[in-house]
This record gives structure tokens, C-alpha cells and sequence, in this order.
């Protein structure tokens, strides 16, 4: 977040505008503007100079409330994870240049790997921001406004969700073969049953080869084996031929 | 199911919502998230990460773990209880959402799961509802 002078308010990608919204920053009344929630950010404007903006990654939470026991005044409230104040302005302003890549944060702990940003939410450090438009009705389209733009933000460091799943959900291959609805990516029991007959024909040949390779040695006092065995690297030659008669019945075979 | 960011005007980003969508649905089926979804319309209590709870009806729960919740009783971390008629949490700052104890979990996975696959089906299996073709069971 960021209190800046020069900022001017967004034009593009705007989902909701509300004038007429005095923020309160951590209690503390900034005075009457315009709220925009846009697709980037999410910014109040006072019109006279003053203003902020929140980057979604680092919004924890957004509810309207209408309980006046809490809070004399219908609102939209946002919580911030990090402090925020004229102390972080600096690193804020480096945030609010990154758009999106919150990588390099120091203080807002939404950005960092899952380990670290432990500390820092446990610790605290969150700051409660209040929007109360004059106009109450308004904050259904507020809050809606910002749970679509606040989606538009997953969790870049989600490490399980995004990688795996760029391509496309709809495999051709698995329509013809009727496997469509097993997912994209297999488990091991899964990968089984969905190999083309080709893969099955494949698999079914290594393991044969595998079950031989390893039968061999129970099979060499002359039992019939069914296969030739090239693969067999001791120079004893031993094939098939020789198998069937049982010449090597008593042979002592170590391998 | 959908995430509800798919909202947006059908102008220039009409095939990224598209391909977010299926993007969003790979990781819904491929995640526990699918369980989350099934908690629709059911009261439950998410815990956050920063020591805070929110207990309401579940309205939305989309591929990220974003949650939407109504009519919600909200504790903050200092125990303090607040109404929040509506509420939305990202989901990096869930901690734990309860499984309400009446809920079969197996069913409620297959369930999703079944019904993220019909959507898939649809073209490969001639178009058509299913719906109505199946007798109920």
C-alpha cells in the first residue's frame, strides 16, 4: 500500500467507482473520496491529492458489515496483511511499482515462500481499512467488485496449483480412448489403466522380459521357458533349445 | 463451481477467462480444494492464518481456496466478535476450514469430481444433457 501525492486514479480495468467514501486507515479517518476497484489495485482517491492503493496479494480478507455495535457505519472492510504507514513508504512504493510480483518483500509478508510468511502473519502486523460510502446500498457492488478483482490475484507462490495444469483439460487422446475422466496427470494406479493398447502392449512386453530375466534363475535346472535369451550377459549360452532337453539339469549355475 | 473471477466483460480477455477457467478446474479436480467446494450452502467455521476465525454459509469456494462466506460470525485474533454479513477470504490466509461432522467426505468428493466431469464430457460424448437422459437412481 501506498500513500502517494502524484497518483492519479486508474482508467482501465475499473469494476466498481464509489464516490462519496470517506477511508478510515487503521482508525484513523483520511477524509471523503472515491473508492476504485480495479483489476490492478484497488485505490482511494480524495481528490484533492491524497490517496492510496492496495495490491490484492496482499489483502487477507474483504467483508461488509452492517453491524453498528461494531462499527457505528455500514462499511466495506479490508484487512491488510503488513503494516502500513508512512514508515514502510518507501518499500511500498517499490511494492506498488512490481504490480503483481511481490517476490522482493521485505515487510508485507503475503509474497514470500509459505515458510516464511508464517512468522511474519502470526506476528501480527495487519492493518484494518474501512470504506464507508455514503450510499449503503452500494456495498454489495463494492464487495462483489472485489471478490472478482481479489480472484484475479491467486497466490503466486502456491507452488501445487499452477505448474502442473497449463495445458489444456480436454485431451483428444483421452476422449478416443473413452479414458476422459481420469485427470491429466496420472498416479501410479491410475497410469495403468489409462496406456493405449500400445502402452499396454509395451508394458506388458518389458514386464515380461523383466519376469524372464528374474525367472531364469529358478528356470535354469531345465524347466521350458518360452523366450530365448539373448539377454543373457555370462557367456553361458544357454538357450532355448538346449532348455528343453534338460541338458543342463544339473548344472550349478550361479549368477 | 466456477471461480468468480470469470465475470468479467466478454471483450478482449474472452479466451484467457476461458482457458483460466479450465486452468482452474484441473486444479480443482487435482486438489483437495474439490472437498472445499462441496461445503456449499453448509455453515462451517474457516480458521485463518493469523489466529482469526470466521463461522457462516459457505457461498463460494473457487480453485484458489477463496472463500465466500455469509452472514458470518467473525473473531478476530484478541477473541473480539463481529457480524460481518458478508465476507471474503483469500486463500493464502486460510488456515484450516472445519468439515462440518454430517458431511460424508467421500461422497461429497465423488460428487464434485462427478460433476466436473460431465462438464468436460460434454462435447466428447455427442453434446446433449445428461441429466436427462439418466433415469434417477
Amino acid at each position: 500500500m501506498v500513500l502517494l501525492k502524484n497518483l492519479r486514479p486508474p482508467t482501465e480495468g475499473v469494476r466498481h467507482e464509489q464516490a462519496e467514501t470517506t477511508a478510515v486507515l487503521g482508525g484513523q479517518k483520511l477524509g471523503c473520496g472515491t473508492l476504485y476497484v480495479a483489476e490492478t489495485r484497488l485505490s482511494w482517491f480524495d481528490g484533492a491529492g491524497l490517496g492510496f492503493c492496495l495490491e490484492y496479494p496482499t489483502i487477507g480478507l474483504h467483508a461488509i458489515s452492517r453491524d453498528v455495535s461494531a462499527y457505528p457505519q455500514e462499511h466495506l472492510y479490508v484487512m491488510v496483511n503488513g503494516k502500513v504507514g508512512d514508515d514502510n513508504e518507501a518499500e511500498m512504493a517499490e511494492k506498488a511499482a512490481d504490480d503483481d510480483d511481490d517476490e522482493d518483500e521485505e515487510d508485507e509478508s503475503s509474497s514470500s515462500s509459505g515458510g516464511g510468511d508464517d512468522d511474519d502473519d502470526d506476528e501480527g502486523a495487519i492493518t484494518e481499512i474501512r470504506f464507508v460510502p455514503s450510499d449503503k446500498a452500494a456495498l454489495e457492488s463494492m464487495f462483489s467488485a472485489m471478490c472478482e478483482c481479489q480472484a484475479l490475484h491467486p497466490d503466486p507462490e502456491d507452488a501445487d496449483s499452477d505448474d502442473d495444469f497449463e495445458g489444456e483439460e480436454y485431451d483428444v487422446e483421452e476422449a478416443e480412448h473413452g479414458h476422459a475422466d481420469i485427470p491429466t496427470f496420472y498416479t501410479c494406479d491410475e497410469g495403468l489403466s489409462s496406456l493405449t493398447q500400445e502402452g499396454q502392449a509395451t508394458l506388458e512386453r518389458l514386464e515380461g522380459m523383466l519376469a524372464q530375466s528374474v525367472a531364469q534363475q529358478y528356470n535354469m535346472a531345465g524347466v521350458r521357458t518360452e523366450e530365448t535369451n539373448a539377454e543373457f550377459e555370462d557367456g553361458m549360452e544357454v538357450d532355448a533349445a538346449a532348455m528343453e532337453a534338460g541338458q543342463f539339469e544339473d548344472a550349478d549355475v550361479d549368477h | 463451481m466456477e471461480s468468480q473471477g470469470a465475470e468479467s466483460p466478454p471483450s478482449v480477455s474472452g479466451q484467457a477467462e476461458v482457458l483460466n477457467s479450465i486452468r482452474e478446474r484441473t486444479i480443482v479436480e487435482n486438489s483437495m480444494v474439490v472437498l472445499l467446494q462441496g461445503l456449499q450452502g453448509e455453515v462451517t467455521t474457516v480458521d485463518l492464518r493469523n489466529e482469526s476465525s470466521a463461522c457462516g454459509r459457505v457461498v463460494n469456494v473457487d480453485a484458489f481456496m477463496n472463500i465466500r462466506l455469509k452472514d458470518v460470525v467473525y473473531k478476530d485474533r484478541r477473541g473480539q466478535v463481529t457480524q460481518l454479513q458478508e465476507l471474503f477470504i483469500t486463500g493464502r490466509n486460510v488456515r484450516y476450514v472445519h468439515i462440518p461432522d454430517h458431511m460424508d467426505i467421500m461422497k461429497t468428493i465423488e460428487s464434485q469430481l462427478s460433476k466436473i466431469h460431465r462438464v468436460r464430457n460434454f462435447a466428447s460424448e455427442g453434446g446433449g444433457r445428461k441429466e436427462f437422459k439418466k433415469t434417477t437412481k
